[in-house]
């Protein structure tokens, strides 16, 4: 469903993405890891094209991300109202939230049928109804981002990216800024969402649950896809040494579980 | 002797309903002015927004007595009558505008980065991601400096005297020059000033801490 051919991407002088391949089927949950600054926020973020790439390909269904083929095969910009309709098929859920302060944890929720699908008053409040409830919020419809714990305000984005409908979920770092005792909460719904056999892509550093729910793993550094395959071979027999020494800084918490 | 103020009340309070207009006239077209500049100086293009500095920088390092007298100038300059109100007025709202755009420009920029990540990741096209995210908050910051700014508007349409357009300031003259009891006169403008402001100071002081935006 999704295919990602040789993408890269350089800030100024860095190159944050060296060519990077990989696909993504329908209903797959794929993990990827990676030390901080290893590309891996970077590759959610031109996968739902908030980041122009600078070249290789991401196609979704198909159809190239940002860009279209000019007559004499090379690739154009796409207008922004393109893009904003790309966006919609693409949830996302960030490291820091971002929900939008000056509404409820409803109308947040109900933010993207009301405004971006163009869905009725009356469809999003149904539709944000569902999914507060489905994230086990529905007390908190009315609270503001605000009033609400870490733990809980992550469970309203997660609501307001489903909203959308989208065709795949990408969760960057998505449990980073919560205090441990809120994680489980985050990771309960996400794992909900894969069992439904919702696409996804997550980002995380939380590596057992990685294990649990991953139908792959992606190992990046440095711009680069060091080591792919499923949970079980990539993290108990790790081949790269890059992996190997990734995995025993996080062992300490690897073995705990 | 008190009853000199008592006597010329009236009439310094009808000088009064005239700064109330003007102040009026002056602090909401110079909102309105500094909302449209301002808001083209954050997400314009490139020469929008260097056009908007211009006008802010330039303004901003001008007084605005000289503003007033070029404002009431011009008009002659150019071959046009125009009432002492109208000069006064127009020079006002275009040096009040600037200090408006500002405090819109730099509230519109300090929406953080990662709300207008989260719209777009909703795919909300750019004019619903300005009107339902960045606005709101950017009101919510700009309220309080915009209040600031409004006091120092009304108590600048006191200079409007000084190219003879009638309000508060230039009748206390008058009665001066009639009376020679310039102390008395000029407390009691005071208190008239401070009456006409205060509600604006009491607001901005109810503000404070109430439209904070919490990320």
């Amino acid at each position: 469903m999704i295919e990602v051919v040789q993408l890269t991407k350089s800030f100024g002088e860095l190159r944050v993405l060296d060519g990077i391949s990989f696909g993504v089927d329908k209903a797959e949950v794929v993990v990827v890891l990676g030390p901080s600054g290893s590309g891996k926020s970077t590759l959610l973020r031109c996968v739902s094209f908030l980041e122009p790439y600078d070249g290789g390909e991401i196609r979704i269904d198909g159809e190239l991300v940002g860009y279209r083929m000019s007559g004499r095969g090379q690739r154009v910009p796409r207008s922004e109202a393109e893009n904003a309709r790309h966006r919609q098929q693409v949830g996302m859920v960030f490291q820091s939230f971002n929900l939008f302060p000056h509404k409820t944890a409803l109308e947040n929720v109900m933010m993207g049928p009301l405004h971006a699908r163009g869905q009725t008053k009356a469809e999003a409040l149904e539709i944000g109804l569902s999914l507060l409830a489905k994230v086990d919020l529905s007390d908190k419809a009315n609270e503001y981002p605000i009033r609400l714990s870490g733990g809980q305000q992550q469970r309203v984005a997660i609501a307001r990216a489903l909203a959308m409908r989208p065709k795949v979920i990408l969760f960057d770092e998505v449990t980073s800024a919560l205090d441990p005792e809120l994680v489980g909460e985050v990771l309960i719904v996400i794992r909900e969402l894969a069992r439904e056999g919702m696409t996804m892509i997550i980002v995380t550093h939380e590596i057992p649950f990685a294990r649990d729910v991953a139908d792959r793993i992606i190992f990046m550094d440095k711009g680069l896809i060091v080591e792919e395959g499923v949970p079980g071979r990539v993290l108990m027999a790790p081949a790269s040494q890059r992996l190997q020494l990734f995995l025993r800084r996080y062992q300490g918490d690897y073995l705990a579980t | 002797m008190p009853d000199v103020l008592a006597k010329n009340l009236p009439y310094l309070l009808s000088g009064a309903v005239m700064t109330l207009w003007l102040s009026l006239a002056v602090v909401g077209l110079s909102t309105a002015l500094g909302f449209i500049i301002g808001t083209l100086g954050a997400v314009g293009g490139r020469t929008t927004r260097a056009l908007v500095t211009a006008y802010i920088f330039i303004l901003r390092g001008i007084p605005v007595l000289v503003v007033m007298f070029l404002g009431y100038y011009a008009f002659p300059a150019f071959g046009y009558r125009a009432n002492a109100y109208v000069a006064v007025g127009a020079a006002q709202i275009v040096y009040a505008g600037a200090f408006v755009a500002e405090i819109v420009r730099s509230a519109i920029l300090s929406v953080p980065a990662g709300q207008i990540a989260a719209a777009r990741g909703l795919g909300m096209p750019r004019a619903k991601i300005l009107m339902h995210v960045v606005f709101p908050q950017a009101v919510r910051l700009a309220i309080p400096p915009l209040l600031n700014t409004s006091l120092t508007t009304i108590k600048q349409t006191s200079y409007a005297s000084v190219v003879g357009a009638w309000e508060l300031t230039y009748a206390a003259r008058e009665v001066v020059e009639r009376t020679l009891a310039a102390f008395q006169i000029f407390l009691g403008v005071m208190a008239i000033y401070f009456c006409i402001c205060y509600p604006l100071s009491a607001l901005s002081r109810w503000c404070e801490g109430r439209f904070v935006v919490a990320h």
